[in-house]
Formats: C-alpha cells, sequence, structure tokens
C-alpha cells in the first residue's frame, strides 16, 4: 500500500521516544493555521509539540529524511506572519519548552528555553535587581524563541538595543539535525558571528532550543514625560533635538490627533484637547543621571514649542501614561472596520519628512491614517484605515502602504523596523536589495539549509519571484484587543 | 605565474600600484604578529573601486588566493600574506567620505586609521567609540575585519556595536550593501556576518561607523588590593551593583612596577593588584558614579582608593595602562602576549590558576588587561636564548587558554583567530559547528579565495592536530603545541 507522506511522517513521529505530542485531527490543527497575520492562513499537516530539545532534533530529522517542510513556532504573536504553517509541512510547536533553567546574578544572564514568555525573563530576574530589557509590547505572551527569529525589539530599544544586542548564546538545531552551540559567555566568539546571523533569520536557518540572554540592572529611577504639540512635524523636530542634544531616551514615543482621539475614546486619557502630536518620553538610570536627563528633555521639549509638557508624579501616573501607547492599537481597531499597520524604518532627521509624505498619500487616497510610533529610533507604523466592504478600498490601502514603504527606502531607511518580512514584506524585498545581496541571502540560507526545509518561502524572495502583496489586515475588532501591541 | 598575474593586473591598475619585486613586497611580508612571515606573489594597490573589482577579476580567474590588508596592524596574523596569492593593500582608501551630524555618522574608506575619524569629528563634539590600543595607526577596514575592542568597550561595545553600514565586493566581484542607516536592515544580518570574518567573506570598500556625543567629564579612579583575588572580585561587585563604567582595567604588581620605573604614572607599587576604573557622562552622573564605584571598592577591601582631580591627572593614571607592553618589554628580552575571554564571575579563580602555572613552569606572567570584559591579556616572559624557554612559553600559553574554555569562556578576546589560534579553535568548536563555518565561507567564496588557511581550521587539520571540544572539565589533550 502506497503511503502517504503525511501518514509517513506521522508513523516515524510516533516512534519517537520518549512520546511526543502530536496533533493530526483537523479539529486540533485550526488554532495553528495562522499566526498574528491573521489574513493569511493553512492548515499544517501535522503539529508536533516536543518537551525537550532531543525531542525537537528528532522532529527536524524525521522531517530531513523525508523532506518535508518545518515551521518552527512560539506563541505565534508575529505579524509578518512568520509562523505560518505550510499544508505539506510539519509544524513545530516550542510553547512547552518554557523551562527557565538558570538565572545568574553575578554574571547577569538567564538561560532559558524558547517557549518562555519575553515578561517572565523579566519576572524571574526581578528578584535579584535585574531585567530583560527588549520589550515587545506583546511581551506578557511572546516567546523569547520567537523574540530571536524575529529579532524583536520595543518602546526600549532606542537605549537598551534590539533582540540581538541582548543576547550572549543559542543553542539550535540546524537542518542536517545537528545541535549548535552559537555565541559564548564571554566577551569574544572567534569564528563567524552566527549569533546575530541566526537572530532575525525568522526559522529560516535554524530550530532554537536554547537561549542565553543579558540582563540589566534595574534602573534607580524612571522618570516619564508626555508632550503636546500643535503639529506633528513639531513633535518629530522635538525627537530630533532630543538626540542631537546627546540624550539617549529610554524610550521616545509618538502618537498623531488621529490616536490621541482613539486613545481618549476608548480609555478617557484626558489628553490636551487641540494637540496635533504627543510626544512620549521616558528617561532612566541612576536617580541623579534620570533627574539631570529628565530637566534637559524637558527644556528641549519646552523649547520646540509644546504647547503642555506632564511629568508623570509616581508609578501610577507613569503607567497610566504608557497605558494609552501600549493600548493604542486596540483603540484604533474602533474607528474604522479594517486597518493595516505598516512597519517601517528610517533615519530619525527623515521623519517630518516622510509624515507629511504619509499625509499627503492619505489625501490622494481618500483614506485616514493614524501614526503611532517608536520615534526615537525611526521606527514608524503609520495605520491605514478601510473598510473592506467598500469595494476597492482594501486594494488603495495596499497600495498606499507600499508607497510608504517605497518612500522608507528612497530616504534611506528599510521596510522593516521590528516586524520582520514573514510573508508580508517579500516584495517589497526585492525594492529593498539588488539581486547580489537576494543572492548573497539564499547562499547563506543554503549553507544551513541545503535542501530548504526550514520554513521555506519565508523573510527572502526567489529572485524570479516577487510574492504577492499583502498586510496585517484587522477585520472589525482586532482579535484579543486586551494584548498590547506594537 | 608571478609575471603572469602581474601583467593581467597591470591591464587595469596603473604600474606603480603592483609590486613584484622581493624588496617592494618585503614591507607587507608580516603583520604585527610578525612571528610569521611570507612573501606574496604579488602585491597590488588600488586606488578606486574599479581597480579593486579588477584585482578580484584577476584572482578569480586565475584562482589565486587574495589577502586583504589595512594598516597590518593585527596581533593574530589576519593579515599574513599568502605565497601564491594577491596581497590587496586598501592603503590608498583613506578619505572619510562625509559626515552627518544630525544622524551622527560617518561613512569613510577602509584605510581610514581609527583615530582620525575622532580627530575628523571631534569639532562637532562627536567621537568614534571602540579604540584599540593602537588606534593611532589601526584602520577601519582591519577593525572591521577583526571586530577590534578597546579599553572603553566595555561600556560602548565591539565594533560590531559601533557600525552601520559595510559596503563590500565579493569574490564574484559583485559589490554588496550590508546594513542600513535605519534601525533594522531586513533579511538575514550579513553586516554582523562580515564584521570580524577576519577577510575571509568579502572585501570591505566602505564603512558607515556610529558616532558619539563627546562625554562631558571623565574622570578616573585608582584603587589598590592586596592580592589579585580580591581585585578580580572586585570587578565583579562593581558589575554586580549594575553600574557599567566606561572602563575597568586590572594591573598585577609585577607590571605596575615595570611600568612604574619606565613612566612615573604614581601607581601604589605596594600593591599586589590595582584597578582603574573610569566613570563619564554629564557632570552629575559621573560624581555619582564615583561615589558608587568608591564604595564598592572600599567595601571590596581596597587597601587605597585615590580619584583624578583633573584631566592632567586621568591621563597619568591611564599613561601607565597604555604603556603597559612596552614596559614589560624592558625587563625581559621577550614576551608574550595571550589574549582570551572569560566570564567575570570566575576572574579570580582563573588569576589564582594563571599564578600556580607561572610557578610550575618558573616562568614570570604580568597581567595587564580588561578586567571588566573579562578579556585578559598575560604576558609570559621569557628569553628566546634559553634553550627550551620558548617551548615552555608555548605550552603555558596553550594551558591558559585552556582554562578559558573550561570557565565558559573563549579563546579570542578581540585579537581574532588569524594564523595564531587556528588549532585552538578545534578546542573551541565541535564538528557540527566547524562544518556549519565552512558552509558559511563555501556561501560567500566557493573556491576559497579569500584569505584561505585563517581563522576557521579545516576539519582534516582539526583531525590531524587531534583535539577534541573541553567538556565537562575534562581537558584533551595537553600538547597542543604552538599557539
Amino acid at each position: 500500500m502506497q503511503t502517504s507522506p503525511a501518514s509517513e511522517a506521522l508513523a516515524r513521529l510516533r516512534r519517537v521516544q520518549p512520546p511526543l505530542a502530536i496533533i493530526a485531527d483537523e479539529e486540533g490543527l485550526r488554532p495553528f493555521e495562522t499566526d498574528a497575520y491573521i489574513v493569511h492562513r493553512e492548515t499544517p499537516m501535522l503539529v508536533a509539540v516536543p518537551e525537550t530539545e532531543d525531542q525537537a532534533r528528532a522532529v527536524v530529522q524525521v522531517c530531513r529524511e523525508l523532506g518535508v517542510p518545518i515551521v518552527s513556532r512560539g506563541a505565534g504573536t508575529g505579524i509578518s506572519g512568520g509562523a505560518i504553517p505550510r499544508h505539506d509541512g510539519v509544524l513545530l510547536v516550542l510553547t512547552k519548552m518554557r523551562r527557565v533553567l538558570e538565572v545568574d546574578p553575578l554574571a547577569r544572564t538567564a538561560t532559558v528555553e524558547p517557549g518562555v514568555r519575553n515578561l517572565y525573563v523579566s519576572e524571574c530576574a526581578e528578584p535579584h535587581g535585574l531585567f530583560y530589557a527588549p520589550d515587545p509590547s506583546s511581551q506578557s505572551i511572546c516567546s523569547i524563541g520567537g523574540n530571536v527569529a524575529e529579532n524583536a525589539g520595543g518602546v526600549h530599544c532606542l537605549k537598551y538595543g534590539l533582540t540581538t544586542h541582548n543576547l550572549l548564546a543559542v543553542r539550535a538545531i540546524d537542518a542536517d539535525g545537528d545541535v549548535l552551540e552559537i555565541g559564548s559567555q564571554a566577551l569574544d566568539a572567534p569564528g563567524f558571528d552566527l549569533l546575530a546571523l541566526i537572530t532575525g533569520s525568522e526559522g529560516n536557518l535554524g530550530v532554537i532550543t536554547q537561549v542565553v540572554v543579558r540582563l540589566v540592572p534595574l534602573p534607580e529611577r524612571i522618570e516619564t514625560m508626555l508632550a503636546a504639540y500643535p503639529t506633528v512635524r513639531q513633535a518629530a523636530e522635538a525627537v530630533g533635538e532630543i538626540i542631537g542634544a546627546g540624550i539617549v531616551p529610554a524610550g521616545l514615543e509618538m502618537m498623531d490627533r488621529v490616536v490621541i482621539d482613539a486613545c481618549e475614546r476608548s480609555m478617557d486619557m484626558d489628553f490636551p484637547k487641540d494637540a496635533g502630536a504627543l510626544l512620549l518620553a521616558e528617561v532612566d538610570g541612576g536617580a541623579e543621571e534620570a533627574l539631570d536627563a529628565m530637566e534637559r528633555v524637558r527644556a528641549i521639549l519646552e523649547r520646540c514649542g509644546a504647547s503642555e509638557v506632564r511629568v508623570a508624579s509616581d508609578a501610577v501616573e507613569r503607567a497610566k501614561l504608557w497605558k494609552s501607547r501600549k493600548g493604542a492599537f486596540a483603540a484604533l481597531a474602533q474607528i474604522l472596520p479594517d486597518y493595516y499597520t505598516i512597519d517601517g524604518s528610517i533615519p530619525r532627521r527623515c521623519l517630518p519628512e516622510v509624515l507629511d509624505h504619509v499625509f499627503a498619500l492619505a489625501k490622494e487616497y481618500g483614506l485616514t491614517v493614524g501614526n503611532v510610533f517608536h520615534a526615537g529610533d525611526g521606527n514608524i507604523h503609520p495605520c491605514i484605515f478601510y473598510d473592506a466592504n467598500k469595494p476597492g478600498d482594501l486594494e488603495r490601502s495596499e497600495e498606499m502602504g507600499a508607497r510608504i514603504l517605497e518612500r522608507c527606502i528612497e530616504v534611506g531607511g528599510t521596510i522593516t523596523g521590528e516586524h520582520g518580512v514573514g510573508i508580508e514584506k517579500l516584495r517589497q524585498m526585492c525594492v529593498q536589495f539588488r539581486a547580489p545581496e537576494i543572492a548573497a541571502f539564499h547562499d547563506v540560507k543554503h549553507a544551513f539549509d541545503p535542501t530548504d526545509i526550514l520554513n521555506p518561502g519565508k523573510a527572502v524572495p526567489t529572485l524570479k519571484r516577487c510574492a504577492e502583496w499583502g498586510g496585517m489586515h484587522v477585520h472589525g475588532e482586532l482579535p484579543h484587543p486586551e494584548i498590547p501591541r506594537f | 605565474m608571478r609575471e603572469q598575474l602581474a601583467e593581467s593586473l597591470k591591464r587595469s591598475l596603473p604600474a606603480e600600484a603592483v609590486l613584484t619585486t622581493r624588496e617592494e613586497l618585503r614591507p607587507y611580508e608580516c603583520d604585527g604578529l610578525s612571528a610569521y612571515r611570507e612573501t606574496p606573489l604579488v602585491a597590488a594597490i588600488p586606488a578606486d573601486e574599479r581597480e579593486v573589482a579588477a584585482v578580484i577579476e584577476a584572482a578569480r580567474e586565475s584562482k589565486s588566493p587574495v589577502v586583504a590588508r589595512g594598516s597590518g596592524t593585527g596581533l593574530s596574523g589576519g593579515a599574513l600574506p599568502h605565497k601564491d596569492g594577491v596581497l590587496l593593500s586598501l592603503a590608498k582608501f583613506n578619505r572619510i567620505v562625509d559626515v552627518d551630524t544630525l544622524a551622527r555618522t560617518a561613512r569613510v574608506q577602509p584605510g581610514v586609521t581609527n583615530l582620525k575619524i575622532s580627530q575628523h569629528v571631534a569639532p562637532l563634539g562627536l567621537y568614534y567609540a571602540p579604540d584599540p590600543s593602537s588606534q593611532i595607526a589601526c584602520s577601519i577596514g582591519g577593525n572591521v575585519a577583526e571586530n577590534s575592542g578597546g579599553v572603553h568597550c566595555l561600556k560602548y561595545g565591539l565594533t560590531v556595536h559601533n557600525i552601520l553600514k559595510v559596503r563590500a565586493i565579493t569574490i564574484e566581484g559583485d559589490i554588496v550593501d550590508f546594513g542600513s542607516n535605519a534601525l533594522d536592515a531586513p533579511g538575514y544580518d550579513l553586516l554582523a556576518l562580515v564584521t570580524g570574518s577576519e577577510g575571509l567573506l568579502a572585501i570591505i570598500l566602505e564603512v558607515t561607523v556610529k558616532l558619539l556625543p563627546k562625554p562631558e567629564l571623565a574622570q578616573v579612579i585608582m584603587a589598590s588590593f592586596r592580592d589579585v583575588e580580591s581585585a578580580g572580585e572586585a570587578v565583579a561587585s562593581v558589575i554586580g551593583a549594575g553600574i557599567v563604567p566606561a572602563g575597568l582595567e586590572m594591573m598585577d604588581k609585577l607590571a605596575t612596577r615595570a611600568v612604574e620605573d619606565f613612566v612615573h604614572a604614581g601607581y601604589d607599587l605596594e600593591a599586589e593588584a590595582i584597578l582603574l576604573v573610569e566613570s563619564d557622562g554629564a557632570r552629575e552622573e559621573v560624581a555619582d558614579e564615583i561615589a558608587r564605584i568608591t564604595q564598592v571598592m572600599k567595601a571590596s577591601g581596597a587597601t587605597d582608593v585615590r580619584v583624578s582631580r583633573s584631566e592632567a591627572e586621568r591621563l597619568r593614571f591611564w599613561s601607565g595602562r597604555k604603556a603597559a607592553f612596552p614596559a614589560v618589554g624592558r625587563i625581559s628580552p621577550d614576551y608574550y602576549c595571550i589574549d582570551g575571554s572569560i566570564p567575570r564571575a570566575a576572574l579570580g579563580q582563573v588569576l589564582t590558576r594563571i599564578a600556580e602555572l607561572s610557578a610550575h613552569h618558573r616562568l614570570r606572567c604580568a597581567n595587564v588587561f580588561h578586567a571588566g570584559d573579562g578579556n585578559l591579556h598575560p604576558l609570559i616572559l621569557y628569553d628566546a636564548n634559553n634553550p627550551g624557554e620558548l617551548e615552555k612559553t608555548e605550552q603555558y600559553a596553550s594551558e591558559i587558554l585552556e582554562l578559558c574554555i573550561k570557565v565558559g569562556g573563549t579563546i579570542t578576546g578581540e585579537h581574532g583567530v588569524g594564523v595564531e589560534k587556528i588549532n585552538q579553535m578545534c578546542v573551541q568548536f565541535r564538528t557540527a559547528e566547524l562544518e556549519q563555518f565552512h558552509a558559511v565561507k563555501a556561501a560567500f567564496d566557493p573556491f576559497g579565495l579569500l584569505n584561505p588557511g585563517k581563522g576557521v581550521p579545516t576539519l582534516h587539520r582539526c583531525a590531524e592536530f587531534g583535539a577534541m571540544r573541553v567538556k565537562g572539565g575534562r581537558l584533551p589533550h595537553a600538547d597542543i603545541p604552538r599557539f
């Protein structure tokens, strides 16, 4: 009797010892059909849920022998579709590998399995006066393995860096089923920098089974300010002035009128009524240092034409100021039935110009756009609102999104900030890079995964094919509006 | 062979930019690791990208190896020429292309010296942070190729943390841009991959570096300790207290005494070890940090703590550290500098073991190093004229590096692998990882023409060398030769 690849894979995976959780029924597979890029769905052939590295390795070995694609997945909060399964492949879910193996306060490191939630790392470090700095807005649920795979950022990466700057070592399984120990606990790791290479590689180069993260001391003091500006341009100029003055705030975020209104409606924030833009600035460090930085930032904010500057007087007020930022995307979902979030990054000095361009495009397309983003990093997140029920609205929003990203490239920026490429931006990769660079990416991929079984078709487009153009489409209410995003 | 290659190069380069005689080639026969020397077949000194492309093409067509070289200050032999190949000097690429004050970046050619960047942007109140001790001479292209560090990388990071973009040419002759001027670069992180790749993956043509505002104030603390171990613990306590000093350096008594005779830095000669701890930043911040560091030093048993009271005194305190290597050179006919790194927590233990090994081998060893980073630089003093002493020194050195691996550290800190540590790579890594390095190398350079024989050992070599990885504290093969 001829066996199908699915039944063969299933039979082989069932022989793995100790036995491994496998999901193969239609009903059971349904929850895994997408990640947070919900516009695209696909049911995997099988889901395997290992609890140990050995089991994960066995899955990779079976898949390699059968030539079956593997998509690995953590918490599934990625928004560029990096963890969307393949109908002919195994989805390797790492959420049961969630032990914190060690917290070393002296070396200031934590060794964790990939399924550990981002915030849980900081919770475990807190008794030692330490925390894990990168804080994507979804940190209460997103997993550290996914953070590594996507090189996740967060509101505090302006000062503390992206995931790649906060890692010391990973263990990963390559496509041959070998376990690689990458990086080191010391200052330098000899050989090529495979740690940086695998970070942000979106599951294309290996399956991450263990991560050693760097922990940093909890700042002694934190000061948070909110400044209101008549126009977005003025707020953007204030951002340039702060950075230009040699200050590195812990966070520097901007929200425009559309977002302010949405937050006001859903959270009752009591923001200044006439503001065209708000800046949220946070500084931290030693007590003296934070106070000093706060005074300097406040002076700049005022000098740049702020109509009002509020300084949070305690932790409760600070949390309230941040609530608007972290809940902004959920609030936006109530404006129009659908919206599409763009993630691009630009040199900071181009902020005023690019934002003007975004508004001009919105006018041209007759669409509403809201901006809430990591201004200090030049990481923009324009949200384009549309109504999928109106014929042509969706296409127009996609076209406008594409033009924003192209503008990012034109001013010397890039088509991603912190959300990755996944399947969402495959086509834009062809605009961002020239053929020799795309070819270099493929050569690197081939060096790790010669038969192309690890997350094939994601992150790097083939030279021949620039894939279809999509986006993060919110239909009606965001799923799980309680989860903070971006 | 030489004539053929030279002829094909001269078709695209002016004749004076192609060197072929023994005389002309002599200056290129070694880099900062002068124990190894080799005469290249030809040296080429291109003046622009078009000429570099022509050199690459000529080498590719004739299957000749290409070794790129900046200032030649590398300490692990990364720029040692290949006898059958082209030595590609980037010395003429010495322009600062532009400086963007607002974005705080500088776009520079690879032959620009490290210090020149900082000097160039000083009027703008900016500087380039990584500062290898050779910064007056070493070039930025070489810094990228070796991922150089320096005294201040504890706070400001290595080269890889201070660059945004690299323009490079592959062996195929394609010009590629790695990285971006924005926060994120999509695709794999080839910028980090090419940084520290020791000329094995591509030839660097241009580097965009990050610039930092010059700190308002810097002050240094000099603390004395009764023994090396408590100084090591003080280092761990500073970091443990959540302080990130701009620099955190240790010198032991052998080093301070050598230095004091030489430059009169004002060191405490009774102390078994001293720490130099620098704080920089805004005035209030420095005052606060100096107070906290002083407290930690005293709590860790420092017998004396002095804080620099002026810029002149700060520079005097540092003068001893910076002159340490030549000073040690004055008290011994020969010395051998080792570069390894360890987790900070293991400092005390490793220093004690180094001292035990020193007694065992009857060789003096001075320690002057980046303690805050756990980057050791033991200097073994020997006399090459005493029969057997060099061999003993090499044995001692390899034992120190194995010790680094054993405590969870690595065989490099900031000097790279080059030819010097190619055998130790077999100890540091297992087959799976070495295979992966080779696969990456092959992805960029399928015929192995870029700096062959450096950085990553062949598996064959490792098999001959007979090493395997140190696991669970078991030291295999104590017979590791030359390091």
